[in-house]
């Protein structure tokens, strides 16, 4: 789905007409500049709900009975962090906006399959929503990996940023990501929340693709070692 | 916990699919191995729920505004496309009352229902199906010229909260006319005077999202999320 997807509205039905021009143009408006004029504050700066899991687990239980306002109101509490993901991974506004309605289709469709105890309310949303930005992307690049040296890169810098946002409520994966070399832990860090493929994260650290492989299973062996301890 | 021993390779690639870092095609094999395997699938869960503690490097940043609008049309007033025509589509329709609304329209017993005892017999002479894109009916709108009355039947949408759906006559040239607010609960539409001549076989309608109480601008200022051609029924 595109942004100009009301337009379409019209493009479907009055083709050529000048209905169609002029509605995308009042679509293309949008309804920020109405709020501005009336004195509104900006959509962006409305917080959301802070809600407990065990909310969150109802409304997505609530959801999975078709309860459409239970539906509104985890998306009320909900989307800023699941957009949050979308655009960290896509980097791309539009196409975080696309994801988002995807991920809330997928929600509505699949609330049925969530089950308390096998995941947080919150960490469930945000594997779906991982999960789409991650096959957005992946879809758009080789489907298959190349053990090719990979070419230089000019910024072979980790980013900190990742480890540094962690706080004390991920000290077990954290005093695990901090028995592994640095380089190698930031790697991790870098592959889950920036959604990096096994060649940005070659280019990144400025490995060849398959020492990148190797370096990163057995990474995830010694923290599954750990995490299990 | 598969009870069973963990194969090392498992265990790294179920922390690949976690991290994202697979190929897409690589995913989908994992995907399909989950399905199967449930000590594989145990697997991806543990790390699902080790690595979700990284979520918290994600800041939350509001969507856009006609974000969830667009998913509410897509979920709820998305009908499956029509394999046999009317009533062939009818099955896939979600509200069963909605369905009912739309097969009243199209045989014309529809003002004559809405209306309830006692009211005048006069059918109605003019229907707008408004649709949102992909999709072929989200709203029913019957006019009856003689009264300037519009019978709104709210199918498969409502807004959220805080949010009014905004009625308007889209002509061919010149702004959009408001004909009113659609009714959340199937009531009528009552049109101002003088805008009962514009309404015409052919005369396009459209629905927007608009604050609630409709649009402060007199202009449709939200997405339009829905569309459709008042035509003879």
């Amino acid at each position: 789905m595109t942004p100009s997807v009301r337009a379409q509205t019209f493009a479907a039905r009055e083709p050529g007409r000048a209905p169609t021009r002029r509605t995308a143009e009042l679509n293309a408006k949008g309804s920020r500049s109405a709020r501005s004029c009336y004195g509104l504050p900006d959509i962006a700066e409305k917080p959301q709900p802070i809600m407990t899991q065990e909310e969150l687990s109802e409304l997505i239980a609530r959801t999975a009975l078709g309860d459409r306002k239970a539906f509104s109101s985890l998306y009320a509490a909900t989307s800023a962090k699941l957009f949050g993901v979308s655009l960290r991974i896509l980097k791309d506004r539009a196409q975080a906006e696309d994801a988002v309605q995807e991920v809330y289709v997928r929600i509505w469709r699949r609330a049925g399959s969530f089950r308390v105890g096998q995941a947080s309310a919150m960490a469930w949303l945000v594997t779906i929503a991982r999960n789409q930005a991650i096959d957005m992307i992946r879809a758009r690049q080789p489907a298959t990996l190349e053990y090719d040296d990979a070419p230089e890169m000019a910024d072979p810098d980790p980013d900190p940023e990742a480890r540094a946002a962690l706080s004390g409520e991920a000290r077990r994966i954290e005093a695990c990501l901090g028995e592994l070399e640095t380089g190698k832990a930031a790697a991790v860090v870098d592959a889950y929340v920036e959604g990096l493929s096994y060649q940005e994260l070659a280019e990144k650290y400025r490995v060849p693709l398959n020492t990148m492989r190797t370096w990163l299973r057995r990474s995830l062996l010694k923290l599954r070692e750990c995490l299990n301890r | 916990m598969s009870p069973g021993p963990q194969i090392p390779d498992d265990i790294a690639l179920a922390g690949e699919y976690v991290l994202g870092v697979l190929p897409l095609d690589a995913r989908r094999a994992v995907e399909r191995r989950m399905a199967e395997d449930a000590g594989f699938a145990a697997l991806v869960a543990a790390w699902q729920a080790d690595l979700a503690h990284l979520d918290e490097a994600y800041q939350p940043e509001t969507p856009p505004e006609g974000v969830k609008a667009r998913i509410d049309a897509r979920l709820f007033a998305e009908p499956a496309k029509p394999a046999g025509g009317l009533w062939g589509s009818l099955v896939f329709w979600r509200g069963l009352a909605f369905a009912a609304v739309a097969v009243a329209a199209s045989t014309g017993f529809f003002l004559a229902d809405l209306r309830g005892p006692g009211g005048p017999a006069t059918g109605p002479s003019l229907v707008a199906e408004l649709g949102a894109p992909g999709s072929s009916v989200g709203l029913v709108a019957a006019l009856d010229p003689a009264t300037g009355v519009f019978s709104i039947t709210p199918a498969a949408f409502s807004p959220d909260d805080g949010k009014s759906l905004e009625l308007w006559l889209v002509p061919g040239e010149g702004a959009p006319v408001s004909l009113g607010l659609v009714p959340e609960d199937g009531s009528r539409l009552v049109l101002d005077p003088g805008l009962g001549d514009r309404l015409t076989a052919g005369a396009l309608l459209a629905v927007s999202l608009e604050p609630l109480g409709g649009s402060p601008t007199g202009g449709p200022t939200g997405p339009v999320l829905l569309s459709g051609e008042l035509d003879h029924k």
